[in-house]
Order: structure tokens, then C-alpha cells, then sequence
């Protein structure tokens, strides 16, 4: 599994799971950003060989934001709202 | 610290209670048999991915699932999944369900083979059993007969 919330994620316990840190919906990066979309799926099938256990999530440190800003969050967390009223 | 998705998720649920989340009855681990450059992949997707001559997804109870051609080039993708969050992925279903970037992996030979098809259905149901035991079991015999090393999900 190749995943953005690392919270559900830990409750269903797939047998491989590689976490990736953007929002979700966006796990391979912002729309039509072909190289960005091809750079996480090569980075999380390296994670393919480590995992040695059921449940393990491995975390290859991937950034929404080349900054590292969590900005997005707040955006995200907007969006899930506007979701619920809509 | 992660985004934490199920406090939200259950805010967003109330009155009705959140949902529940199961794990697999039974362990789903098995041994990787052969190295990436020498498996055949599939992505499966859990946002109810379909093309457009295929039939429509039910919202919240279909147990069925689409084959998607493994092929970029062929026909463009529908997402029938209904979250809200879909607006963003509509544009661009290839930032859920990388079927390009699998592709040109594959190009490149990072990847061994491609599956003739992906295969996508609908995320969010509530009838874990049904997931677990009809819907997981019939994928299940699909990428054996594709000869599928590598299952590959993306959930929604």
C-alpha cells in the first residue's frame, strides 16, 4: 500500500505499507506534474525490499512542500470541512 | 507529526457514528518471490476508477470492481468515488492511480512487467465482509490469472 494517512493506515494494517506525507487525494504529487507523479512511486517501490513484518509502515520522508512548510494542512483541513457542509 | 484524518473524518460523520475501521481477518502477509525489476505489477485503486464505456460505480454499496487497461494511452479514466476531496484528483487521476508513472517504470525496466489491467473499486464500504470476502476474493483471482507478482493499492 502507498498511502497518505498514516492514522488509518496504522489502524487496518496492511502487509506493506510506504507512507507518504501530502494530502490526500494528492499522493503522487499536484496535478499533472508527470515527473513528480514517476519520482514518489520509484522512491516508495525502493521501501519494497525493507519490510521484514506485517503491519510495518516505512516512511521515506517524503515533503508536500519543498520547504517543508505544513501550510497545506490548514488548506486540507478546509477542504474536508467544506466537504462535510457540502 | 502526520495529519491526523480520523478526528476529522469523525466530525465530519456526527451525528452519525465514525467509521469503523477493520484490519484483515487473517494475516495477509506473503514472502516477496522475485525482485521488482523481474515482477509483474498491478495498482489497484480504492476511488472507483472506471472508463467511460464501463458501468457506472454505485455510491457506498457496490462489491464490484473495474478493470482499467494497464495502458496510458488507452481511454480516459472517470472517478465515480464520492468524497469531497475527489475535486483535485478529477483533474488529474494519475495523482492517485499512477498508471503513467508505472508505465515509464516499467520503460525504464525498474519494473519487470506491467499486469494487462489495474483494477479499481469503490472505497468507503461498510460491509467489511463483503470487502473481505467477495470483493477482495474475486481481485484476488483476477491477478492470479494475470499472473501478478506485485499488487500495488492506493487508497483513496
Amino acid at each position: 500500500m502507498i498511502g497518505t494517512a498514516h492514522d488509518i493506515m496504522s489502524k487496518v494494517a496492511p502487509p506493506r505499507a510506504v507512507f507518504v506525507d501530502h494530502p490526500v487525494g494528492r499522493t503522487f504529487g499536484p496535478p499533472h506534474d508527470r515527473a513528480r507523479n514517476e519520482a514518489v512511486l520509484a522512491r516508495a517501490l525502493e521501501e519494497l525490499p525493507k519490510f521484514s513484518r506485517s503491519g510495518e509502515i516505512r516512511d521515506p520522508r517524503f515533503q508536500w512542500s519543498i520547504d517543508g512548510s505544513r501550510a497545506w494542512e490548514d488548506e486540507l483541513l478546509a477542504e474536508m470541512r467544506n466537504e462535510a457542509k457540502g | 507529526m502526520p495529519f491526523q484524518y480520523l478526528p476529522v473524518m469523525a466530525q465530519n460523520s456526527a451525528p452519525k457514528p465514525p467509521r469503523v475501521l477493520v484490519a484483515p481477518s487473517k494475516p495477509a502477509w506473503c514472502p516477496i518471490k522475485k525482485p521488482l525489476d523481474e515482477s509483474r505489477v498491478a495498482l489497484l485503486s480504492s476511488a472507483a476508477l472506471r472508463l467511460a464505456h464501463q458501468e457506472p460505480f454505485i455510491p457506498r454499496e457496490d462489491f464490484g470492481y473495474r478493470r482499467v487497461p494497464s495502458d496510458p494511452s488507452a481511454a480516459e479514466i472517470i472517478i465515480d468515488h464520492h468524497s469531497g476531496i475527489g475535486r483535485v484528483p478529477k483533474q488529474d487521476p494519475e495523482i492517485v492511480f499512477p498508471r503513467t508513472a508505472l508505465a515509464n517504470l516499467q520503460k525504464r525496466g525498474v519494473v519487470g512487467d506491467l499486469s494487462p489491467f489495474h483494477f479499481s473499486f469503490m472505497g468507503g464500504l461498510r460491509d467489511h465482509d463483503k470487502v473481505e470476502n467477495q470483493l477482495a476474493t474475486a481481485i484476488t483471482s483476477d491477478l492470479k490469472q494475470a499472473q501478478v507478482d506485485l499488487a500495488l493499492l492506493v487508497p483513496y
